[in-house]
């Protein structure tokens, strides 16, 4: 996973993830979405076969003073805690 | 290079001189054999 | 954030599964589904170096055949992308060459099934090979898939609510997955799929529960269903720690 900023101003951040697809970038735009300081989270991947930006590219805005690369760094922790909480109820159920 | 005649199925090595000839039974019709080595191939 | 999910069984086999999860967002459960068809990584042949093959087929489509057979792949942390294990097969004919005459080098590494034919051979011919098996990930190869048939579909709330008019034409009402009824879990298939058949002369209410999904997932012998669903979710869980990690530097 390589990530290179593309964008950032103090309330919004613009930043390629190299190497992920829709699978993990979906989960991560909706654990932000569901972050209270992040007014707005997209993502925003090309075909492979467009050529030019073909890595997906995510926007975060924040709210207040909020720096959005911490916002993201929530936001990944976010997924973690879905994941282990899914772990957990799925091999409670095995 | 070795091939078979493909009328008497016997071995054969060709020459550069001789033609393309069965030595054996002097039919012009020869088979290439598969080489002996062992083939890698990629599935992909 | 808290999380909150509750899994229950529908049906279990081990290969075969289904099971329903409450609680999970659309986004997250397709997370999930995609994990599973496309990143988890499974064995399947790569190289294959032919030592004899007088069958009536060519090297490459023969490779391509032993690709295509699933291998039980080893337990998470066994093995890492770019191991390999070789396998070797002998077979003269007259006989049929199957998966399961390939000789495993490890025995955590073998055709998941037996009986995949690879060719049949004739009096005087011979198959002899030796491939190296690799794991590697569905995105590269779907010969790499553990999961075939990987869905999922809203969980439905069957409520009946009234007697049909009279002389009302009795219509078919179908329904697919599972439903639920006075909070019993029920397959459509127990019913035919017909909800006319299970009630009749009723008027009924259908409605998918919000956030409950019913997965099916099927995978191809290389593990069973319960360790490709957390291998899925580990490796969403990977990525997420790396980029935490990323993003603290």
């Amino acid at each position: 996973m390589e990530l290179r900023v593309t964008e950032s101003s103090e309330n919004e951040l613009s930043i390629e993830i190299a190497g992920e697809d829709h699978t993990f970038m979906n989960v991560l735009k909706g654990a932000l979405l569901e972050h209270e300081d992040v007014s707005a989270a997209t993502y925003d991947v090309n075909p492979e076969q467009s050529g030019g930006q073909t890595e997906p590219i995510l926007t975060i805005k924040t709210e207040g003073d909020v720096d959005p690369l911490e916002a993201l760094e929530e936001g990944a922790a976010g997924v973690r805690t879905k994941t282990t909480a899914f772990r957990e109820a799925f091999e409670a159920a095995v | 290079m070795s091939y078979k005649c493909s009328r008497c199925k016997r071995d054969v090595q060709l020459d550069e001189y001789g033609g393309v000839r069965c030595p054996y039974c002097g039919h012009r019709v020869l088979l290439k054999e598969r080489s002996r080595d062992v083939k890698e191939v990629g599935v992909r | 954030m808290s999380e909150e999910y509750d899994v229950e069984f529908v049906e279990r086999g081990d290969r075969e599964a289904r099971f329903l999860v409450r609680g999970i967002t659309p986004g997250f459960a397709n997370g999930i589904r995609r994990a599973m068809v496309a990143d988890v990584p499974t064995m399947a042949i790569d190289t294959v170096r032919f030592i004899e093959n007088s069958s009536v087929m060519f090297d490459e489509q023969l490779a391509l055949r032993l690709g295509l057979v699933p291998l039980t792949t080893p337990p998470e942390g066994e093995f890492v992308e770019d191991d390999t294990v070789t396998l070797s097969i002998d077979v003269e004919g007259p006989a049929t060459a199957y998966s399961g005459d390939l000789v495993s080098s490890d025995s955590l590494v073998e055709p998941a099934d037996e009986n995949v034919p690879i060719i049949e051979l004739k009096d005087g011919q011979r198959l002899e090979a030796e491939a190296d098996a690799r794991l590697e990930r569905g995105k590269d190869h779907a010969k790499h898939q553990g999961g075939v048939a990987v869905g999922y579909r809203h969980l439905q709330r069957v409520e009946v609510v009234d007697d049909l008019p009279e002389f009302q034409e009795p219509e078919s009402q179908i329904v697919r997955g599972v439903v639920e009824e006075n909070g019993e879990l029920v397959p459509t298939s127990e019913f035919d799929h017909d909800l006319s058949t299970r009630h009749p002369g009723k008027e009924i209410r259908l409605e998918d529960v919000p956030n409950a999904f019913v997965f099916h997932v099927e995978t191809d012998g290389s593990f069973s269903v319960e360790e490709l669903v957390t291998r899925a979710v580990d490796s969403i869980e990977a990525r997420a720690t790396e980029l935490e990690d990323a993003v603290q530097l």
